[in-house]
């Protein structure tokens, strides 16, 4: 009897260990069923927002991961607001998805907080959880914020649920010494960083000649970073990730798969499924890898290892445009800004939209941006770093930013099965094979969705 | 007499009291911890069970679907994948730790008191190191470019080339189940240590006096000993390969092409990415099942040999 009981007793200390997920069927349902949305003009007739506890949990987005930089931002902001407590928490990309879906479950969803739209707008906004912040969007700021910003900032009923700070391009990187040396310099068009894919294949072989076979990796042991692989493959031949509308996937189409084919034969690109993107660029910094598919302005800045704009060893890093047929690439864009969850307390909703306005809106912003380390989306902040020899260089790229696909349903699924379907292809799979089952699996989650 | 009579009346009473007295305050000690338990364990069990039947997600309520999530697990390649490499992570890891600890245990427990301890602690220090650092080392000596398994195997001519240890589905899972061994070890090696030290030894004697081989003497008299101790050891390990997440989820992601996805890594990644708490749940409980049957088994296959 004794070992009956002692075996029931080591199946619970088992399964005791399984509740992390236990969720909880019907407080699911209550802590989470959204508040109604409320316009903005409600708020601010009903409360002022002048003296509020307010709490503001931001991703790692430039200096708006650091407390320090942060705490100085917030000591202007109280200079003016004295009343509003803003307490900061600081998130990662590894779990700080899970944190903010914790606190919405468990009913403690932060005040404001600091992402981009295929968080603010895409997840949470669809799903009914933030305000709507078409208020903060006057006619004054749509002339000031371009089209395709906003877009990306508003659902398809026309809420607002993102109000953006900063955006950047997403690019990536070569070592110029390693292919000054393979003589591969001359498929380069160094001055406004771009080039074709024929010359991007012709510099790559170049490259592998010299000696150097392990020229690029397409990483895919996880989601960090995807966005750079999803660039290359879209941009080579004309390909698109999603259909224009954002209602489905499309890297099954005859371009993504030519790219795919092209990337797998191709001398010294490497289907890595050991490796995510912070890893591929701890192999390009130390030399291991002679290009970065995942690289932006920050990473151009970083100075943690030597002078910002080299390697580890003193090489020196030339950013650049993806690849493409017409050397015009698409790149795809960061924007980042603020978003109100609806915690149903309209004094704190507008203490949170006197916050977005200091720092979004204001004198202010131009501290607020460039402490993210990316551009402005605002036209009238476009020389805010006049004196910045790497910015000025690297606003060249933003022009050329492309479609803001990231919105599309189904995103968070999409993101996981692109990188098994690099990892099939890795794996010597047929290409069409694994981009039919990634759309399939993709497509599905979006329908769901 | 009277006063006897009346002693004798009224003890059980004041007995009684006293009882009652202890009684609750011995409940009242253990009211914190139970509430702990039961608030931790007990509900969120019975909630995970509940939840399972439900279409339950995020910002929406739950959905009863009855046995479907069960219907649909048995039908979704993924998770048949996942269960199938937990099983082999079963299979191969538990014998081999139980094996090795009893191994390394019988070789060092009539060392010097010295050499017993410095042993016991280079095979229990991966254990009290924290898994994130072990892993981090684990995934640089696998590193496909620099990594030193490869530098060792091009420097005696064994490989020709790099292999990607942990991006390569032919050798991914074989790796989870290696740095899985190294941090199993340590705690079955210091409990066999001890079992080893309380085995009686006059038994042992008077049975090679008898003429028993040193395989017969442990055959027949150390390992009926230290049979609780074997059990306590198979169920653990048993217990801890069937959830092994971390490894899995700091190396691969149960790449390369799922080929290291286990159950564990499957409910995390169903319950916190794609946010089906009533699906992860019904492979929760499945689990639960499947360690609670595997864990009866092998009580009841010792309690036979016993």
């Amino acid at each position: 009897m004794k070992k009956q009981v002692s075996a029931l007793l080591a199946a619970g200390m088992a399964a005791s260990l399984l509740v992390g997920c236990g969720g909880a069927a019907s407080s699911s349902a209550a802590n989470s069923t959204p508040a109604e949305s409320t316009p903005a003009s409600a708020a601010t007739e009903t409360a002022t927002g002048e003296s509020a506890d307010i709490t503001l949990w931001t991703y790692p987005i430039g200096k708006w991961g650091d407390s320090e930089s942060v705490d100085a931002l917030l000591a202007d902001f109280n200079a003016k607001y004295p009343d509003i407590h803003v307490t900061v928490e600081y998130l990662d990309y590894t779990n700080g998805d899970d944190q903010v879906n914790t606190a919405i479950e468990g009913g403690s969803a932060p005040d404001l907080v600091m992402e981009g739209p295929e968080r603010l707008v895409a997840n949470w906004g669809a799903k009914g959880l933030m305000v709507d912040l078409s208020d903060l969007w006057t006619d004054e700021q749509k002339a000031d914020i371009s089209a395709s910003v906003e877009s990306a900032c508003k659902d398809s009923s026309g809420a607002y649920y993102e109000f953006p700070l900063c955006m950047t391009a997403h690019c990536m990187a070569i070592n110029k010494n390693v292919f000054e040396a393979a003589g591969a310099m001359q498929y380069v068009d160094a001055e406004n960083h771009t080039w074709t894919t024929e010359n991007f294949l012709k510099a790559v072989q170049a490259v592998y000649d010299s000696g150097k076979t392990d020229v690029g990796a397409l990483y895919c042991s996880g989601q960090g970073g995807d966005q750079g692989t999803r660039a290359l493959v879209n941009n080579l031949y004309g390909g698109t990730f999603t259909d224009a509308a954002h209602t489905k996937y499309t890297a099954d189409s005859a371009e993504n798969i030519k790219a795919l084919e092209t990337l797998k034969a191709q001398d010294g690109i490497n289907f890595d499924a050991s490796i995510n993107g912070g890893e591929e660029i701890t192999l390009f910094r130390n030399g291991t890898l002679q290009m970065a598919f995942c690289w932006n302005i920050a990473q151009q800045k970083n100075s943690d290892n030597g002078p910002a704009g080299t390697t580890n060893s003193g090489d020196e890093i030339l950013f650049m445009g993806f690849p493409s047929e017409s050397g015009k690439p698409a790149l795809q864009g960061g924007i980042w800004g603020f978003g109100i969850f609806n915690n149903g307390d309209e004094n704190k909703i507008a203490a949170a939209k006197n916050f977005i306005n200091f720092m979004a809106n204001s004198e202010e912003t131009a501290k607020a941006v460039t402490t993210s380390s990316y551009f402005s989306v605002k036209k009238s902040l476009s020389d805010i770093y006049a004196d910045d020899e790497i910015m000025n260089e690297y606003q060249k790229l933003m022009p050329y930013l492309g479609d803001y696909y990231q919105v599309t349903p189904g995103w968070a699924e999409a993101r996981t099965a692109w990188w098994n379907m690099l990892q099939q292809v890795g794996a010597d799979e047929d290409v069409t094979t694994a981009v039919n089952d990634f759309c399939a699996t993709a497509n599905a989650a979006a329908s769901a969705s | 007499m009277a006063i006897s009579a009346a002693a004798k009346k009224s003890e059980p009473k004041m007995s009684r009291a006293l009882v009652r007295q202890e009684t609750i305050a011995g409940y009242l000690f253990l009211l914190p911890s139970l509430l702990f338990f039961v608030g931790f364990v007990i509900y969120p069990m019975f909630m995970c069970v509940f939840t399972s039947f439900f279409d339950s997600t995020m910002n929406r309520a739950d959905v009863f679907v009855g046995l479907a999530n069960y219907v649909e697990l048995f039908q979704d390649t993924v998770f048949l994948g996942a269960l199938r490499n937990t099983l082999i992570i079963v299979v191969v890891s538990v014998p081999i730790t139980c094996i090795f600890s009893l191994w390394v245990a019988s070789a060092i427990v009539n060392m010097p008191s010295w050499a017993t301890s410095l042993f016991r602690v280079i095979f229990y220090l991966p254990v009290v190191t924290g898994s994130v650092a072990v892993t981090v080392v684990w995934k640089w000596m696998f590193n496909n470019y620099y990594g030193i398994f490869n530098y060792l195997g091009k420097s005696m001519g064994v490989l020709d080339q790099n292999i990607n240890w942990l991006g390569d589905q032919r050798y991914a899972l074989a790796c989870i189940i290696l740095i899985l061994l190294t941090t199993s070890v340590g705690q079955p090696i210091v409990l066999y240590v001890s079992a080893l030290g309380n085995v009686d030894q006059s038994l042992v004697e008077a049975a090679e006096v008898d003429g028993a081989t040193k395989l017969q003497a442990f055959w027949k008299i150390k390992w009926p000993q230290i049979m609780p101790t074997t059990l306590y050891i198979l169920v653990i390990t048993t217990i801890n390969s069937f959830q092994c997440f971390a490894l899995i989820q700091l190396l691969t992601s149960g790449g390369p092409k799922h080929s290291t996805d286990t159950i564990m890594y499957y409910i995390y990644y169903t319950a916190f990415k794609l946010y089906r708490y009533g699906y992860g749940n019904a492979m929760g409980v499945i689990l639960a099942i499947m360690i609670a049957v595997l864990s009866a088994v092998q009580f009841k296959v010792t309690q036979s040999n016993e």
